[in-house]
């Protein structure tokens, strides 16, 4: 009896630790059977909201794709990108797929993929505003998301220009930022050229066009996880590696870009 | 256990300290205005609701119930939103200024009325009968003693005001939440920002209560 007592002790403290919190957090993620990835959804078309109101685009295709791969189970969370980062150190999302790009300056706070998209920062003006070029931005209400690169970069190039910065305002969210513009609380705004494509497609903005592109600055985005987490970022690395090698980039980049030419997600000169 | 693997990095926020003092001014700045001129159009609006002419009432009883009744957020929203929408521009900072004034005159009338309640007729009567004018009577006798009593309570909605400002953030203004946000975004360390942050409103409180402690004995000198 007593041998008894000692084996069903031992099996459970094997079984125990089998289900403890010593793995990493990928192994959390496979043995929870749950993955919660944070996308970005007033940003199409990486992240929107379709006509039934269900969280669609890019990058929440490549969460659905991730949560295949792992065979886990898919919560999206929505965020604005402001919290992108606050919710991954925080321990509200286990991983971010929310175009984020690869600054140094995040890069302390956060793990960063391999690029997995990358853009052209762009400025969206109303019709007949005159604004041709960057440099008809001095002087003018300019907005943006607050912590994104548009909003570093404009002003990086702002300071450059010796503008001053006072002509200058972010906005909470990317949403706030098209309200902005409507309302005419801002003569321009900076987002990525994909999204400027993708408004000008509703009646909303007839009055807006395209202006010109932020000089000089090509938006890798990756996939973000915690900066310690050494398992998941050699796991997003392989992941997108493989989303580009069997065609599904292609087959994505159709689905929400149609005709336009698959982005190349290489610098040349240096690996990756 | 606990999934904390974050390590603080405090000299982030020391660095940028001063920015985030002078943002601190601007909040005591826009509470400290929208205390003062909401707790005059407050009397107005007191007098207003209790008065026997509708001319009067009909206003002050509507400002009254939607300051009161709806979130403060939402009139900072309708400030700068709302009436962006109808072509209206005001900068953050007037948006925020003017809701908080709005919000504070529709909850000090209230206050106000419980003070004027406790005050006598009579002695309005009385102080006309020995020749002053109405303005007088209020302005010397009657006041000072709803003054007196509404003290303290005022000091709540001016704490209440401090902590009200910090909504401002969601219209862009740059009080001390907002350029706390703005600041964070930049080094993406927002705990320690915002914690920092938090002990920031709390001093500030604290000093404005003992601002109001000092300032009502100089002001009630005399008094139990």
């Amino acid at each position: 009896m007593k041998l008894m007592k000692k084996l069903a002790f031992m099996a459970v403290a094997i079984l125990a630790l089998g289900t403890s919190a010593s793995g990493d957090k990928l192994d959390k993620i496979i043995s929870k059977g749950k993955i919660r990835c944070g996308v970005v959804l007033d940003f199409p078309p990486m992240g929107y909201r379709d006509a039934k109101n269900k969280p669609a685009g890019f990058d929440v295709e490549y969460c659905k794709d991730l949560s295949k791969a792992l065979g886990v189970e898919l919560e999206l969370k929505s965020m604005s990108f402001a919290q992108r980062l606050p919710a991954l150190n925080a321990g509200k999302v286990d991983v971010v797929i929310g175009s984020t790009s690869d600054t140094l300056a995040r890069a302390k706070s956060a793990g960063f993929s391999i690029p997995y998209f990358v853009f052209k920062l762009q400025v969206m003006v109303k019709k007949d505003a005159g604004i041709n070029s960057f440099a008809d931005l001095k002087g003018k209400k300019v907005t943006a998301a607050l912590s994104t690169t548009p909003e570093t970069e404009f002003l990086k190039n702002a300071k450059d220009m010796g503008w001053d910065s006072s002509n200058y305002f972010s906005s909470k969210s990317e949403s706030d930022t098209h309200l902005a513009l409507l309302q005419g609380k801002a003569d321009a705004i900076i987002t990525t050229d994909t999204t400027i494509v993708e408004l000008l497609k509703s009646d909303k903005y007839k009055d807006y066009v395209a202006g010109p592109f932020v000089p000089n600055y090509d938006d890798f985005v990756s996939i973000i996880v915690k900066r310690t987490e050494y398992g998941m970022i050699n796991y997003m690395n392989l992941f997108i590696h493989q989303q580009v090698r069997t065609g599904r980039y292609e087959e994505l980049n159709k689905m929400f870009y149609g005709n336009s030419p698959v982005r190349k997600l290489t610098v040349d000169g240096i690996y990756y | 256990m606990f999934d904390i693997d974050y390590t603080f990095h405090w000299i982030t926020v020391w660095n940028v300290f001063p920015e985030m003092l002078s943002a601190a001014l601007v909040t005591l700045e826009v509470a400290i205005t929208s205390m003062i001129v909401g707790l005059i159009i407050a009397i107005f609006l007191a007098l207003g609701k209790d008065s026997k002419n509708e001319l009067f009432r009909t206003p002050a009883v509507v400002w009254i119930e939607i300051a009161r009744n709806t979130p403060a957020l939402f009139q900072i929203y309708m400030a700068y939103f709302g009436l962006g929408a109808f072509g209206i521009h005001l900068s953050p900072y007037i948006a925020v200024l003017a809701a908080l004034i709005f919000n504070n005159a529709g909850y000090l009338a209230e206050t106000l009325r419980g003070g004027f309640a406790a005050i006598p007729r009579t002695q309005m009567s009385a102080s006309r009968s020995l020749g002053m004018t109405v303005f007088q009577t209020y302005r010397h006798i009657i006041l000072p003693q709803v003054l007196r009593i509404v003290y303290h309570p005022m000091t709540n909605q001016m704490i209440w005001s401090i902590l009200m400002t910090s909504l401002g953030t969601l219209v862009g203004m740059l009080e001390l939440t907002g350029k706390t946000d703005q600041l964070q975004s930049l080094s993406f360390r927002t705990f320690e920002f915002y914690m920092v942050a938090a002990m920031m409103y709390f001093v500030i409180a604290k000093l404005v209560l003992l601002g109001s402690k000092l300032l009502s004995r100089r002001l009630f000198r005399g008094d139990a």
